[in-house]
């Protein structure tokens, strides 16, 4: 039955093995392509062979009406089935796959009834060709080396790392390509495989399952067949599909799953999604090594990936001489001699790179290791390929929240406490976080409470195609908002812009967004020097506290980032307070006033330490006067400050010793938007009154702005009263007497008011 | 028994290197008494011929590899770290095992002159003379460029950069020029240069870029496990007080335990289970600096405190090693106190020592 049917077994996104697989199509020239891949989803493969596609891109196939369930197949440009593909489809054989339908799959995914609990962690087994089937739901938690490493997963790499070696592919090369005598590489592979799954317990139901399947679907070519037939699965299947079962044996595994009706299409893919470490695995560790073997001749694969690595750092600005590159060839070479490995692979390149190139400073390396190791490249879908998982969601959410595109502007007022108002309010943040600005948040700054939200509504037609472009971040809106916040994370500079995001992501009810920023957010807290920085940070990580509580979010790690941002606000706001111009002072007593808001609002444990801050400031003759006047401005509003020692300050500051400008900077610290505390405080008021005495007639011109501010929001009537309390005049007390037989008044009024509000309530 | 206080690595493990060579099949680079591989199984451990041979050097073995790959081209080798971490050591032993001669090496001190690196002049022959090869008096430098061996400068970054300078011919064109005798010597196969150099004290003279770009550069790390950094630290600060006729105190290995997690967190820039990101100061906290810090805290404890190590008595020098910078370093600790000691019951006795100090 073997007979005219040619397996090659690969390993899955391997160059090397895609290079020979080619040669090997060429030689058997068959008439039929088969490859592992979702059987129902063979009429999308000619469209992976348009000119416009550009790899990586994915096949994604979900349950129709559910796209947060999605399944992708990756494929890159090195990647052998893909290779196959374009080769079957450029020759006219027909081809197509075979591995079991989509729906066989779904009961691994989580069902929709738990979707909404993100605690549930879906039980996806990692026996895909292409790597784990992964649920979009829980890109995250499953580890790397989990799922990476598991030798049905990559049995190739498993030998690989047996036998020393960090990267497959090198161990492809060395073993199997640079191999003194040559021989057919896929029986020897096949070999290899039957050995190494003796060494392991039998398929489990799913695995073997997918193998009848396939036993099934090759039988179903090869009686056909007028030719033979090229079967392009992962290594570890072969001996299976070698050996002989009965049909029925075969068809009896294939019982049990109900049929389902399945969305498909493309969609376009990234290299990092491609490398192993982040989300949907494809099981690559290093699509960027694994891209230059295949675009690199055997031959020039050491030196241009050299000076690939010279363009990069130098791109960084490091300075690298075309000398040190032929000297870090040499030492790799000698460094593979060493190791007894005929050519020099992936490690010892990069040991030689650091040696030689980056004078031994590893750091050097890094900044530039990601690109070259995994590349960013993002794939390109043609037109015409529908790309409808987004907007169908979109569909789907905007019938559960009962909003309607509308053209024409709208308001709507949602109250988060109730379900639906919680909803919306999500949608259109979500919306917000991949750019589509369907709805606009009026008064972001929140003075309506937490609990409240306004928006202005309106649809616009190019909103579609913004929302589509957002599918390379994943399949549902929950999901394209949670990638494309993780993506923005490496361009957001500062703590403030950090924290913002942390924010966006809360109130998207992006958990998993929100933990990933909150987690970068921590690491550059630790490193953060500047205090300005820390101090603008601390209002929306407030915020994000408070809209936590109403968003049913778990806030934990966030209230002790806080704090401790506040505590190292606080140890640095002394030194930072000193030696400031105008134009700093200024944003940094802003940011002072923020800050003291925040920390206030949510009563953190920070407070004393911030408090002792704003004391030292306050006693530093060396502080700027501005940033001291606030400093003793927001104590004496706390009562940290007595009354009778603000005056002594106030006196001190304003003494005719301290120049015009450290007095008028001071002055306005303290009382900026504050003039009305002078009508009532007589002793402050002629703390001030001396002073403004005291100044010639120059410098209170030149100090006319301040006083300006500090008075311009005094209404007339107040202007009125501090102008009499000014110039001395008797002001005219309110006078307060006791009159007789109030008490009875008093509480037949408060009864009269009982009944009304008693009689209302009946009412209702 | 002989009286040499410290014999050089060729003659302490002549055993290793003679198995070695007895078993060594791969080929040598000329020049060498054995084969690269054989140098970084002498170097990491290993078996040769049934014997085992013990590991000179413990860690990372790619380091070794990469280092003795260098010395088989014709770069020279330039050891980097900060002090304690096994630079000379390593640098002793690669002698030893490629040229079975770690002697020929020169001390580089910031008095280090040209005569020392290229050569001198006996002033008796040179006036009885004049400008002759008999007036001439090699360094090791040279010498070792005549026999084909490797020589050994150490803390190169320590002498003055013109005189670092003079090493730019060497490496390149393997060749030192007379020009007071109109020749030049040129090097023998097998010869080479380990340097080694530390990269984080203050004052040291930055190679010029084109020396730098001369060598190829191996960063020898300080120990990556706790374990093993506190085993190291003990067994030093005991020989240490030993030698010193300290009292040995009881609580030695909790009190560098505790040391070392203060250190080795300072050190890496994050708490020990990774979860909080903190500032680095500008001192190395080495595990040298550790085992000093300690000693320092015996001889306290011995005459001060009853023979008990307590954080009162560490805490003086703890700081001292921490904070180098009285700014930068002042801040860093201050922040690494609130946000992260102050949390720990079991560091409430440091937290407010240092506190107070501070």
């Amino acid at each position: 039955m073997v007979g005219d049917v040619h397996y090659f077994g690969i390993r899955h996104h391997g160059p090397g093995s895609a290079r020979r697989l080619l040669e090997a199509l060429e030689d058997v020239l068959p008439v039929e392509v088969l490859i592992e891949g979702p059987s129902d989803l063979s009429d999308l493969i000619p469209m992976l062979s348009h000119q416009d596609m550009v790899p990586p891109v994915a096949l994604l196939a979900y349950p129709a009406g559910e796209p947060e369930r999605s399944i992708f197949w990756p494929f890159a440009v090195f990647s052998p089935e893909y290779q196959a593909i374009c080769w079957a489809v450029k020759k006219g054989v027909p081809v197509r796959f075979i591995d079991l339908p989509v729906y066989w799959r779904l009961p691994e995914l989580p069902s929709s009834e738990n979707e909404n609990e993100q605690t549930v962690a879906p039980n996806v087994e990692h026996d895909s060709r292409f790597g784990s089937p992964r649920s979009t739901e829980s890109p995250t938690q499953q580890p790397p080396e989990q799922s990476g490493f598991s030798i049905e997963r990559d049995p190739i790499g498993a030998l690989a790392r047996v036998a020393g070696y960090e990267d497959g592919e090198s161990w492809w090369q060395d073993v199997i390509e640079e191999n003194p005598e040559p021989g057919p590489i896929f029986a020897a592979v096949a070999d290899a495989m039957k050995a190494l799954r003796d060494s392991v317990a039998p398929p489990k139901e799913h695995e073997a399952a997918r193998e009848a399947h396939m036993r099934l679907e090759i039988a179903k070519s090869l009686k056909s067949a007028s030719g033979p037939i090229a079967v392009v699965c992962g290594a570890w299947h072969v001996p299976a599909l070698k050996e002989k079962h009965s049909m029925k044996d075969d068809r009896e595994l294939l019982k049990g799953v109900a049929k389902r009706k399945i969305s498909a299409t493309w969609t376009p893919w990234t290299a990092p999604r491609l490398a192993i470490d982040s989300g949907y695995a494809a099981g690559v560790t290093y699509p960027g090594w694994n891209k230059h073997l295949w675009e690199t001749s055997r031959k020039e694969q050491s030196t241009r990936w050299m000076a690939r690595t010279a363009r990069c750092l130098r791109e960084q600005g490091q300075m690298v001489s075309t000398a040190s590159l032929i000297e870090a060839e040499r030492l790799a070479v000698a460094i593979a001699a060493i190791r007894g490995r005929p050519r020099a692979g992936f490690e010892e390149l990069i040991d030689a790179t650091v040696a030689c190139i980056c004078y031994g400073n590893e750091i050097v390396w890094k900044s530039v290791a990601d690109k070259m190791l995994v590349g960013d490249e993002v794939g390109v879908i043609p037109e015409g390929v529908p790309l409808a998982p987004l907007l169908e969601d979109l569909q789907k959410q905007q019938k559960i929240t009962r909003l309607k595109p509308e053209a024409l502007e709208r308001e709507l007022m949602l109250d988060l406490r109730s379900e639906s108002g919680l909803c919306r309010s999500t949608l259109l943040h979500r919306l917000n976080a991949l750019g589509v600005g369907w709805g606009q948040l009026d008064d972001p700054g929140g003075s309506r409470g937490t609990f409240r939200e306004r928006w202005i509504l309106r649809w616009e037609p190019e909103y579609s195609v913004q929302l589509v472009e957002n599918l390379i971040y994943g399949a549902t809106i929950e999901q394209a908002a949670t990638g494309r916040i993780i993506a923005s994370l490496p361009k957001a500079k500062g703590l403030g812009e950090l924290s913002n995001l942390v924010f966006q992501a809360l109130t998207a009810q992006l958990p998993e967004a929100a933990a990933k920023v909150s987690v970068a957010l921590e690491h550059r807290a630790g490193l953060a020097t500047d205090c300005q920085e820390m101090l603008t940070a601390l209002p929306p990580i407030a915020d994000a506290l408070r809209y936590g509580k109403a968003r049913h979010v778990d806030m934990g790690q966030m209230a002790v980032l806080f704090d401790r941002i506040a505590v190292q606000a606080a140890l640095g706001l002394h030194h930072a307070s000193r030696g400031l111009d105008d134009e700093a002072a200024g944003t940094f007593r802003d940011s002072i006033r923020g800050a003291d808001r925040a920390i206030r609002l949510i009563d953190s444990v920070a407070l004393s330490s911030w408090l002792e801050a704003l004391r030292d400031i306050v006693d530093d003759e060396r502080a700027t006067a501005l940033i001291g006047g606030q400093a003793a401005r927001l104590l004496y509003e706390s009562d940290q400050l007595s009354s009778d020692e603000a005056v002594t300050l106030l006196g001190r500051k304003l003494s005719p010793g301290s120049t015009m400008s450290e007095a008028a900077g001071f002055f306005e610290g303290f009382l900026e938007g504050a003039g009305v505390r002078l009508i009532h405080d007589q002793s402050l008021r002629s703390c001030i009154n001396d002073w403004i005495l005291e100044i010639d007639e120059e410098s209170f011109v030149e100090a006319l702005p301040i006083f300006r501010r500090v008075f311009s929001n005094l209404d007339k009537m107040e202007r009125q009263r501090l102008l009499v309390a000014a110039l001395g005049q008797e002001t005219q007390h309110t006078r307060y007497v006791v009159t007789q037989g109030i008490d009875h008044c008093w509480s037949e009024h408060v009864q009269t008011i009982a009944s009304i509000l008693k009689g209302r309530a009946d009412h209702e | 028994m002989s009286d040499v206080l410290r014999h050089p690595a060729e003659l302490t493990y002549a055993d290793d290197l003679a198995a070695l060579k007895a078993t060594d099949h791969h080929p040598k680079p000329v020049g060498w008494v054995l084969s690269p591989q054989s140098v970084v199984t002498y170097l990491v451990g290993g078996t040769a011929g049934g014997r085992s041979i013990d590991p000179k050097y413990v860690g990372n073995r790619r380091i070794i590899e990469t280092a003795v790959a260098t010395l088989a081209t014709d770069r020279a080798l330039l050891l980097m770290g900060i002090p304690g971490t096994a630079k000379s050591w390593v640098s002793e032993h690669m002698a030893a095992a490629i040229s079975g001669d770690s002697t020929k090496i020169i001390q580089c001190t910031a008095g280090t002159d040209e005569n020392q690196i290229r050569y001198g002049w006996n002033y008796a022959q040179l006036l009885a003379k004049g400008p002759s090869r008999e007036a001439l008096v090699p360094t090791p430098l040279l010498r070792a460029m005549e026999s084909g061996s490797i020589c050994r400068l150490e803390e190169l970054t320590r002498m003055g950069s013109d005189i670092q300078d003079t090493l730019i011919t060497v490496l390149s064109e393997k060749m030192l020029p007379i020009p007071e005798l109109n020749s030049a010597v040129y090097a023998q196969r097998g010869f080479n240069v380990i340097a080694t150099a530390n990269d984080r004290d203050k004052g040291v003279n930055e190679l010029s870029a084109a020396l730098k770009r001369r060598f190829n550069v191996v960063v020898l790390p300080l120990p990556d496990d706790l374990e093993e950094e506190i085993r190291i630290v003990t067994r030093r600060v005991s020989e240490t007080a030993q030698s010193l006729n300290l009292p040995e105190a009881k609580n030695v290995v909790e009190e560098v335990t505790r040391v070392l997690a203060i250190f080795r967190e300072l050190r890496s820039g994050e708490t020990a289970d990774g979860k909080v990101t903190i500032k680095s100061p500008s001192s190395t906290l080495s595990t040298a600096e550790a085992i000093s810090v300690m000693v320092s805290g015996l001889s306290h404890a011995a005459y001060f405190n009853n023979g008990v190590l307590s954080a009162d008595g560490l805490a003086a020098n703890v700081l001292g090693a921490i904070v180098k910078d009285p700014v930068q370093d002042k801040a860093v600790l201050e922040e690494y106190l609130e946000t992260v000691l102050k949390k720990r019951r079991d560091y409430s006795d440091y937290y407010t020592t240092l506190t107070e100090l501070i």
